[in-house]
C-alpha cells in the first residue's frame, strides 16, 4: 500500500510538472472556444440588433450610404441614421458623390419599388457582408418610413421578442432539446472524451517512459509490477478528475460570470442524479481506457511504438461523436441507445443522452454496470500484460504479437 | 579477503529460465556470501542479466530455487536489496534529487531521512551542486554516480551491480571502487557484473562465469587462476604473435605479449615454434600466471584445464 501510495503521488507530481499538462488543460480549451466564439462574436457585433452597427465599425467609424428614392417614400430618418444616410436627387449625383469618395455605395429605390420591391445597390466593388449589412439597414429605413414609426418598424422586422414557453407536459416536451440543450450535451460529450483519452494518454506515456529510460528495472526492484500498475492508475485518475473539475469549473466561470451552472446552460434542467453518473461514466471509462493504453504501454517498447495503437484503443469512445446529430433528433432511438449501453462507447454517449433527453431509468444503471463489468475485466486484462518480462522487454509491437499477447491474456483474466 | 562467513546471503540453485523457445539460463548455481565481493561474468547475452532478475524476483525460475537472506523474496527483503542495472535507470527529464528521493522512499526510507543522507552522498560524488538539475543534463559520469547513490542511500545488506565503472573517469573510478570496497568491510553483500577482468581481480573474492546460460567457472578467484596456471605466456619482443598453433588470443598488455595458450599446449611448444619463425625477434619470454582476461576467453572458447 504505502509502494502504491509513492507511485500514486509520483504520477501526479510528474504529470502536474508537465508543461503539456497545463496545456491541454487550459490553453487547448481557449483555443477551442476562441475558433468557436470569435465568429459569432464579429458576428453579433456587426450585424447586432442596432441597425446602426450596420454602419459603424466596432470603433465607432462612420461610412455613409446614399439613397435615390425615386418612388418617393422616404421622407423622414430614423434619429438613429441621422447623418449616417444621404440623399440624392438622381443617380447621377449619387454616382458623383460615390466616384468623389463622399459615400461608400449608394441605393436607388426606382418609381415602381411600392409594386415591385426591387432595388438598385451601387458600389465601387463587390462585398456580401458589407452588403447584406446595408440592405439590413435599408429594410430598417424602408420599414420605418412605410410604418411611421420606429416601434412599429422594429415589431415587422422582428415580431418575435422573448419568448416565455409554460410546458405542460415537462415530461414530454423536454427544454434538453432545445440548441442550448443540445450544446450542453455536445460540450460534456467532448469534455469526457478529451478528459478520458487525455488521462488514458498519460498512461501510455509514463508506461512507455519507464521503459524507455530503463527506470521500471530499477523500479520492479522495490515493488511488483500490479503496484506500479495501480498506482499509475489511482494517480492518473486524480489527474483526470481534477482536470475535468477545471474544465467544468471553468466553463462555469466563463459562461455563466459566477452565477450557477444550471442557469448558464440557457435554462437546460438536468436530471436528478445526473452529476454521479457523470462522475461514474467517467470514472469506469477513464478505467476501461486508461488499462487498454497501460496495456500497450507495458508491451510497446516506445512511446512512439505505443502511440500508433491509440487510435484504434480510443476509436470506440469516437463513435458517439461522428453520430452527434443522432443524440439531437433521435436521443432515445435505436442507435443512441445501444452506443450508450455498450461499455466501450457508452461514457461519452450515455452523458450525452442524460443531458439531452429524458433516458428510462433502467437504461444509466444498466450501463454503468456494464461499463463496471467492462473496466474490471480490462484492468484484469491490463493487469496480465504489466509483467516484468513484457516491461523489460524491447520486442517491437506489432498486430500480430497484440493478437497473440490478448489470446493469451483473455484466457487468464477470464 | 576472507569470504564465506555464516550463511549464504543469496543461493542460486540449479535455476532455469526460458523466454519461448530460448533457454536463457540453464542449471545455473552459486552462493554469495555476507562481507564479499562476487563476481559475475560472462559474454553478452551470456545469461548474467536474466540470472541477477531471477535473484532479485523480477522473473521467476521455471525450474531451481532461489534464496535470498534465507529464503523466498518478500517485500521486506526487497527494502534491504540495493540494484544498478546496466543500463541506466533514471527519469531522464526530472530534476535528481526529487528523483533520488523518490528512489530511496521506495526503497522505505522517509523523505526527511532520504533527504538527509541524499546530502552526504551528493556531496562526497561531486553532485551536490547540479541535484536542481535535469538527469538528462547531467554528464554520462554523473548520470552513473547519481545511479550509484541510489543504489547504495538505504543501505542495503544485498548490493547488486552491473558494470559499475562504465563512463566513470579514472579519479571517479577509484572513487566508486572505494565506495564497493568499503561496503564489503561494513559485512554487506556485493554482486558485481563486469567486463573489466582487471577489476575484477583487485575487488571480487570469488566469481561466476556465465556462458550460454550455463556456470562454467565457479569459485575463489586465487583458486581459479592457480587451476589456469602455465595456459598463458607472456613474450617481450617484437614481431607478428598470431597464427601460432595452440594460441587462442594474441594481444598487448603494458609493452608485453600476453598469448593464452589452449589445453594441452605446453609453453615450450609456442617457444619453439616461435623461435623458428623469422617474423618475430623474442627478448623475453615466460610462462604467466593467467590473467581472468585470459581465463575468460579460455573457458568462453570451451578451453579449461581440465580438457
Amino acid at each position: 500500500m504505502h509502494n502504491i501510495s509513492l507511485v500514486l503521488r509520483h504520477e501526479i507530481a510528474t504529470t502536474l510538472r508537465k508543461r503539456s499538462f497545463w496545456f491541454t488543460t487550459f490553453i487547448f480549451p481557449l483555443l477551442i472556444m476562441v475558433v468557436s466564439l470569435v465568429p459569432q462574436l464579429l458576428t453579433d457585433q456587426f450585424v447586432g440588433d442596432d441597425p446602426v452597427n450596420l454602419l459603424t465599425g466596432p470603433a465607432g467609424g462612420t461610412q455613409q450610404i446614399g439613397y435615390v428614392d425615386e418612388a418617393g417614400i422616404i421622407t423622414s430618418l430614423p434619429a438613429d441614421l441621422a447623418g449616417l444616410l444621404q440623399a440624392y436627387p438622381d443617380r447621377a449625383a449619387a454616382m458623383q458623390a460615390l466616384q468623389a469618395g463622399a459615400i461608400s455605395q449608394f441605393y436607388e429605390l426606382p418609381a415602381s419599388f411600392m409594386q415591385t420591391g426591387d432595388v438598385v445597390a451601387v458600389a465601387p466593388s463587390l462585398s456580401p457582408l458589407a452588403g447584406e449589412q446595408s440592405q439590413d439597414l435599408l429594410r430598417w429605413l424602408v420599414a420605418y418610413n412605410l410604418l411611421g414609426n420606429e416601434q412599429q418598424a422594429s415589431l415587422v422586422l422582428s415580431p418575435l421578442g422573448a419568448v416565455q414557453e409554460t410546458v405542460l407536459a415537462p415530461a414530454e416536451v423536454d427544454n434538453r432539446s432545445s440548441v442550448a440543450g443540445f450544446g450542453v450535451s455536445f460540450a460534456l460529450m467532448f469534455i469526457l472524451f478529451f478528459s478520458i483519452t487525455m488521462s488514458s494518454g498519460y498512461m501510455l506515456q509514463s508506461v512507455t517512459k519507464e521503459k524507455e529510460n530503463r527506470t521500471a528495472e530499477v523500479l520492479l526492484t522495490s515493488l511488483d509490477s500490479q503496484q506500479l500498475m495501480i498506482g499509475k492508475v489511482i494517480g492518473l485518475g486524480c489527474v483526470a478528475l481534477m482536470q475535468m473539475a477545471i474544465w467544468l469549473g471553468g466553463g462555469m466561470l466563463l459562461f455563466n460570470r459566477g452565477a450557477t451552472l444550471l442557469a448558464s446552460l440557457g435554462g437546460v434542467t438536468l436530471p436528478a442524479g445526473f452529476w454521479i453518473y457523470l462522475l461514474l461514466y467517467f470514472l469506469f471509462g477513464y478505467l476501461v481506457y486508461s488499462s487498454e493504453l497501460g496495456a500497450i504501454g507495458a508491451l510497446a517498447p516506445s512511446a512512439r511504438e505505443g502511440s500508433q495503437f491509440t487510435f484504434v484503443i480510443i476509436l470506440p469512445l469516437l463513435i458517439p461523436l461522428w453520430f452527434n446529430s443522432i443524440f439531437l433528433n433521435d436521443p432515445n432511438g435505436t442507435l443512441a441507445t445501444v452506443l450508450s449501453l455498450f461499455p466501450l462507447t457508452a461514457p461519452t454517449a450515455m452523458v450525452t443522452r442524460l443531458a439531452s433527453a429524458s433516458v428510462p431509468a433502467w437504461q444509466p444503471v444498466v450501463g454503468l454496470i456494464l461499463l463496471a463489468a467492462a473496466a474490471w475485466f480490462f484492468v484484469r486484462l491490463s493487469a496480465r500484460f504489466f509483467r516484468a518480462d513484457t516491461l523489460l522487454s524491447d520486442t517491437a509491437l506489432s498486430w500480430g504479437r497484440l493478437r497473440g499477447e490478448l489470446r493469451k491474456g483473455v484466457k487468464r483474466a477470464a | 579477503m576472507t569470504a564465506q562467513i555464516g550463511s549464504p546471503t543469496v543461493q542460486i540453485t540449479g535455476v532455469r529460465k526460458s523466454f519461448g523457445a530460448v533457454r536463457a539460463v540453464d542449471d545455473v548455481s552459486f552462493d554469495v556470501y555476507p562481507g564479499e565481493i562476487f563476481g559475475m561474468l560472462g559474454p553478452n547475452g551470456a545469461g548474467k542479466t536474466t540470472t541477477i532478475r531471477l535473484m532479485l524476483d523480477i522473473f521467476r525460475p521455471d525450474a531451481g530455487k532461489v534464496a535470498v537472506f534465507g529464503g523466498a523474496m518478500d517485500e521486506e527483503k526487497k527494502d534491504r536489496i540495493g540494484y544498478m542495472p546496466e543500463e541506466r535507470g533514471m527519469y531522464r527529464d526530472q530534476k535528481l534529487e526529487s528523483t533520488l528521493i523518490y528512489f530511496a522512499r521506495l526503497k522505505g526510507l522517509s523523505e526527511a531521512e532520504a533527504r538527509s543522507r541524499l546530502t552526504g552522498w551528493l556531496q562526497r560524488l561531486d553532485l551536490y551542486d547540479h541535484r536542481q538539475k535535469r538527469i538528462q543534463d547531467l554528464s554520462k559520469g554523473m548520470q552513473q554516480k547519481a545511479q550509484i547513490i541510489a543504489t547504495l542511500v538505504h543501505e542495503p545488506d544485498l548490493i547488486v551491480i552491473d558494470e559499475p565503472f562504465s563512463g566513470l573517469d579514472p579519479v571517479n573510478t577509484r572513487l566508486v571502487k572505494d565506495i564497493i570496497e568499503e561496503q564489503r568491510q561494513a559485512g554487506r553483500t556485493v554482486i558485481m557484473s563486469t567486463h573489466q577482468m582487471y577489476q575484477v581481480e583487485a575487488l571480487c573474492n570469488r566469481i561466476v562465469l556465465i556462458n550460454k546460460g550455463k556456470s562454467v567457472l565457479y569459485g575463489a578467484v586465487d583458486e581459479i587462476k592457480r587451476r589456469f596456471a602455465g595456459n598463458a605466456v607472456v613474450i617481450q619482443g617484437e614481431g607478428n604473435f598470431n597464427g601460432v598453433d595452440g594460441v587462442l588470443d594474441v594481444y598487448q598488455r603494458n609493452g608485453t605479449w600476453h598469448l593464452p595458450l589452449a589445453a594441452g599446449v605446453a609453453p615450450q611448444e609456442v617457444l619453439r615454434t616461435l623461435a623458428a619463425r623469422q617474423d618475430v625477434q623474442i627478448e623475453r619470454f615466460e610462462v604467466a600466471e593467467a590473467s581472468l582476461d585470459d581465463i575468460f576467453v579460455m573457458v568462453v572458447q570451451g578451453e579449461t584445464p581440465d580438457d
